[in-house]
């Protein structure tokens, strides 16, 4: 499989209330040639109208629901339009839209339908101590409860083939969504690849980001999604 | 007496109420049946009560009943959760029917 030209690439991104930041993330990965499309998460604040100035395809949530529901909108939306290749992408701007290449190849030169980001192959510009941690244990945890050999669990920055998109099916509203990829691609035994990421995190970045409060939801989170049909 | 019919009526409104629940979320289900039969059992076995209170150190039977009726209120609340979780799921298939709707009908920026 050869890379895909530019404009066969949609870049997906979930945003809520990110005005301040979104303009420059989305300016940034239309400078590659990928389409965009944001889902605005039912801010209130000009994050849709930013986005939209920024060259984004944006579809609005009538109201809040998660990054999870937001980027599950965003995978339908960009299926149903015939969409081959789809990288996800972080509001934040803590991903760097260079990267997107270096995944895409990943996909073509393992014949992979997942391509995930990984900062512990790559590098973290600014990643404190206890996040540093936290994170570690999440790959311990995504290790024993999906079995898949990875080395980070919550990178927003990940590629699939329309094969792999059309497998994710995100019941998990909010950040819980990052294991439960994780799950389902477990789950349905294609083919995945790490691949070395640069995340940079910014004062911005960090006060957006989990504690060991959320982590704790997240596994309650996980926890209760196996108790209902 | 009067006491045990009551509260055997109440635990019959709990299995009827088992039932309906089983088929959306098994496991609660199954411990709301348990939960209920233990809370009959006791109702109308207090002997067997206060012998197994005195076994697991709870030294009175009808302090096992008790606490057999706060379990049954955990797992109804635990319910409850679920039962908001997937009208949660219900909410967000419709405002993302809703959101790509819109966003199909409004014309892309990179249209002609």
């Amino acid at each position: 499989m050869g890379l895909p030209a530019p404009e066969d690439v949609w870049v997906v991104i979930a945003a809520y209330n990110e005005a301040k930041v979104i303009a420059d993330v989305i300016a940034d990965v239309a400078s590659t040639g990928h389409r965009v499309v944001m889902v605005d998460d039912g801010s209130t604040d000009t994050t849709a109208e930013r986005a939209a100035q920024a060259g984004a395809t944006v579809i609005r949530h009538p109201i809040n629901l998660g990054q999870g529901a937001a980027l599950q909108t965003a995978l339908d939306f960009v299926l149903a339009q015939g969409a081959e290749t789809i990288v996800t992408f972080d509001a934040d701007g803590q991903h760097r839209a260079a990267d997107i290449a270096g995944l895409l190849d990943a996909l073509s030169r393992h014949a992979a339908d997942f391509a995930l980001g990984s900062r512990f192959l790559g590098s973290s510009v600014n990643l404190p101590l206890m996040r540093r941690l936290l994170l570690k244990a999440a790959v311990l945890f995504t290790r024993a409860t999906t079995g898949l050999s990875i080395t980070d669990s919550h990178n927003g920055l990940r590629a699939m083939t329309r094969r792999g998109a059309a497998r994710i099916h995100l019941r998990q509203n909010r950040m819980a969504h990052a294991s439960e990829i994780l799950h389902q691609i477990a789950v349905s035994g294609l083919k995945y690849v790490e691949t070395p990421v640069t995340i940079h995190y910014s004062a911005y970045s960090l006060a957006k980001g989990q504690t060991l409060f959320d982590a704790l939801l997240i596994i309650l989170d996980l926890f209760a999604r196996r108790l209902h049909r | 007496m009067i006491a045990q019919f009551l509260l055997t009526i109440m635990l019959f409104t709990i299995l009827l109420y088992s039932t309906m629940t089983y088929r959306q979320a098994p496991i609660i289900g199954l411990l709301t049946v348990a939960a209920a039969f233990c809370g009959l059992y006791f109702v109308w076995f207090p002997s067997h009560a206060t012998r197994l209170a005195e076994l697991v150190g709870i030294s009175r039977g009808v302090d096992l009943i008790l606490y057999t009726w706060v379990v049954i209120s955990l797992i109804m609340l635990l319910n409850l959760h679920l039962k908001l979780r997937s009208q949660m799921e219900l909410i967000t298939l419709l405002a993302r029917k809703i959101a790509i709707a819109d966003a199909l009908r409004s014309p892309r920026p990179d249209a002609p």
